[in-house]
């Protein structure tokens, strides 16, 4: 107290300070949301981490040849030991029927008089059949098939063929091996997070069912102070998590980190106050804890999808992109992989952060304008 | 009062519900909006081909030959390509995202493909976006041979090679793999948090005591309650349905009598754990929490929506069999794509069989000691 009055400082609004006691020891009080908020992420990172994996194992592969034809034999051994791929035994009448049974994911075939002797007459194709209910999946695996066996068809040339003066040297930076878990680990970290939105949601809405926002207006409390003191809590609790879920993901799955602490606690900080102003703007819209739960959805949903965590950004129509300026999490995505990847480039931290938080302003704004106009 | 499942209380009890619902039309129309809205948003929006890869070209060159392997790089049609900034530093180009590769031609390049010595051309990738990187890296051995092709009149192609056929989706259409997928994420969330709302709400609101001192049975009470929101799933799903064949225009191969029995069989599971998590909660928020981890992550993330569930784990392949919206996947997928029969479904129903037998079986018995105080 004392220190505070030497430096000056303002004083806290004590309204608000008593709201985020009251509303903190609420959501406390039953133990099983404490869990939930603190130990369901940090479960939910280490799950998921596994779960987000770009690179493919196990696809079952399928080779239709005659025993003597050494190329496409040789294909099959290279692909099995690549350890991307499962020998899958298919019947040799109809390797479709096998696709469409699921006994398979591709299957190589020879053509009839075999692989060898056709590339030996100058011009020879097996084909190759690939189950593409997984569009994603299907393209990464041609691309595996397709690289091994240029690679088994130069060796069997005996001698390099003509590859030309040209030669690509390709250094891939930040992530050398492409490990899909450093690549995805923070987005995750964004995804667990942004569960908290709905809470925030919920919370003045539950005031208004349960009959309790009356009381809350009758005291002399302002509005502005009742939607800060419901506010404020969550982006405690958002900011309390943050650490928690980041080093959970950091540690088990071994991300690197590049860049300066101070920058991801900034990032992590607008992104609290960006989403629980989105859930109190909700939280002002809604009538009941039902309304509030589906309005959260509307934004988490698309938010996630969004988010350039499942699918680039850079592919979406022009009016798509442009609705993702409007969603925090696209940014803090961003500049998680910015900071923690890369070690945080200005060009991309600051005005990330500026739209962050100009976002959270415009909510904050719209929630106080809205819930008077529901008041009144 | 005497029998045990009287279909008169039912109706009450699922009347009173309807009337909830209809009271606030919000809960209809977000029930019915939020899918449609989703499908349609997403039906239109998702291109998962990486086209127009943003990369930049460092040309200390400036020869005939080096503007011929740009040219190469922009007529393949995967790249946009721009000149490096003057001044700028070739990684911190990466580091602000201006690029996902910056291609550095060396002053000798022309001399050198003219003599035939090696050139060499350094691409530096982006590696902190692996699904880019990854395709981009892809695409560079096809653009290496070309470039080869037209600078030093290689072979344009090696005498053997692959003849890919893509089946089921052959132009890999991002919205044909995309929506069949979307079927069974909106339909797992609308189902778990509806019910997982519903019986918390009348518990928190002290209605459920109420409820319980009238003649109606707990059994009566669950599947009274449960029956609209029964309804207003399916019809979630229907209306789904009609946009992706007739807007969307994605192809639906096999019968429609297997779906409709499939989404049952998928619909029955995620009530049950929707009304498990109310049941036992009996609070609104910490139901909406329990409702979300539950359903919301697994079935994007483990049911092999987008990450394929062959390569995670051997423990999270036994983890996802577990749930419901793994087999439901399957299932859509290969009932929108693939034409699949009883036959090939076998597998995946009979697993939606099983859980929804045990979650019903749990549920019901959970309520019923909850209820015995």
């Amino acid at each position: 107290m004392n220190l505070r009055r030497r430096l000056h400082l303002p004083r806290f609004n004590p309204v608000i300070l008593g709201f985020i006691r009251k509303e903190l020891s609420q959501a406390f009080r039953d133990r099983r949301m404490a869990a939930l908020l603190f130990v369901a992420p940090v479960v939910q990172m280490a799950l998921f981490g596994y779960a987000l994996r770009t690179d493919l194992k196990n696809i079952r592969l399928a080779v239709v040849a005659a025993p003597g034809d050494r190329i496409a034999t040789r294909i099959a051994d290279r692909a099995y030991a690549s350890g991307y791929f499962l020998p899958a035994s298919v019947s040799r009448a109809d390797p479709y029927e096998d696709l469409a049974a699921g006994r398979a994911d591709a299957v190589l075939i020879a053509p009839p008089r075999g692989f060898t002797r056709a590339v030996s007459r100058g011009s020879g194709s097996a084909q190759l059949l690939i189950d593409a209910t997984n569009a994603v999946r299907a393209r990464v695996v041609e691309g595996y098939i397709t690289g091994i066996a240029a690679g088994v068809l130069v060796e069997d040339a005996g001698t390099a063929p003509p590859l030309g003066p040209v030669r690509f040297d390709i250094r891939v930076l930040y992530n050398p091996t492409l490990e899909s878990s450093i690549f995805m680990i923070p987005a995750l970290a964004v995804l667990v997070l942004s569960l908290m939105v709905i809470l925030t949601a919920m919370g003045i809405a539950r005031e208004k069912e349960l009959g309790t926002m009356e009381m809350l207006l009758s005291a002399p409390v302002s509005r502005w102070e009742i939607l800060a003191g419901k506010t404020i809590p969550y982006v405690l609790m958002a900011f309390v998590n943050t650490p928690i879920v980041l080093t959970t993901g950091i540690l088990w799955f071994e991300v690197p980190v590049r860049g300066a602490v101070w920058m991801v606690a900034l990032s992590a900080v607008v992104f609290a106050i960006a989403t629980s102003s989105i859930g109190t703007m909700i939280s002002s819209l809604a009538r009941n804890q039902q309304q509030a739960m589906i309005g959260g959805f509307l934004f988490m949903l698309p938010g996630m999808m969004l988010s350039g965590v499942f699918f680039p950004l850079e592919n979406m129509p022009p009016a798509v992109y442009w609705i993702t300026y409007l969603n925090p999490l696209r940014y803090f995505v961003t500049l998680l992989r910015n900071i923690i990847l890369k070690g945080g480039s200005p060009d991309v931290v600051w005005p990330n952060l500026a739209a962050m938080a100009a976002l959270a302003v415009c909510a904050a704004f719209f929630a106080v304008k809205r819930f008077r106009q529901t008041l009144n | 009062m005497n029998s045990p499942f009287d279909l008169r209380r039912i109706a009450s009890i699922a009347r009173k519900e309807v009337h909830h619902i209809l009271r606030d039309p919000f809960t209809l129309a977000m029930g019915l909006g939020l899918p449609l809205i989703l499908v349609l948003f997403f039906g239109y929006v998702m291109q998962l081909d990486p086209r127009e890869i943003r990369i930049m070209v460092a040309d200390r060159d400036q020869t005939r030959a080096s503007r011929q392997l740009i040219e190469a790089f922009s007529a393949s049609g995967f790249f946009r390509v721009a000149p490096t900034p003057p001044g700028a530093g070739l990684i911190s180009l990466l580091d602000a995202e201006r690029a996902k590769a910056v291609v550095v031609i060396e002053g000798e390049f022309g001399r050198k493909v003219r003599s035939g010595a090696e050139a060499r051309v350094q691409v530096l990738v982006d590696g902190a976006d692996n699904s880019s990187a990854g395709t981009l890296v892809g695409y560079l051995a096809g653009i290496q041979q070309y470039a080869n092709h037209i600078l030093a009149d290689t072979p344009a192609a090696p005498p053997g090679r692959l003849a890919t056929r893509f089946l089921y989706n052959p132009e890999l259409n991002s919205r044909w793999f995309v929506v069949p997928g979307l079927f069974v994420v909106v339909t797992a969330i609308l189902a778990v948090m509806l019910t997982a709302l519903t019986v918390a709400r009348e518990w928190e609101t002290g209605s459920m005591e109420l409820l319980l001192s009238t003649p109606v049975r707990p059994a009566e009470i669950v599947v009274g309650k449960l029956t609209p929101y029964l309804v207003l799933v399916i019809a979630a799903v229907v209306l789904v349905y009609a946009v992706a064949r007739v807007i969307l225009g994605i192809p639906f191969r096999s019968s429609h009598v297997l779906f409709a029995v499939s989404c049952i069989l998928f619909v029955v599971p995620l009530l049950a754990q929707g009304l498990l998590i109310s049941s036992t909660v009996r609070a609104q928020a910490i139901a909406i929490q329990v409702g979300l981890i539950s359903s919301l992550l697994p079935a994007m993330l483990l049911s092999g929506f987008i990450f394929p569930i062959e390569s995670m784990p051997a423990f999270f392949n036994w983890l996802s069999a577990v749930m419901p919206a793994r087999w439901f996947m399957q299932i859509c997928r290969g009932i929108f794509l693939k034409n699949a029969g009883l036959g090939e479904l076998a597998v995946p129903m009979t697993a939606l069989l099983i859980i929804g037998f045990v979650l019903v079986n749990v549920t019901v018995r959970r309520f019923k000691v909850d209820l015995e105080p």
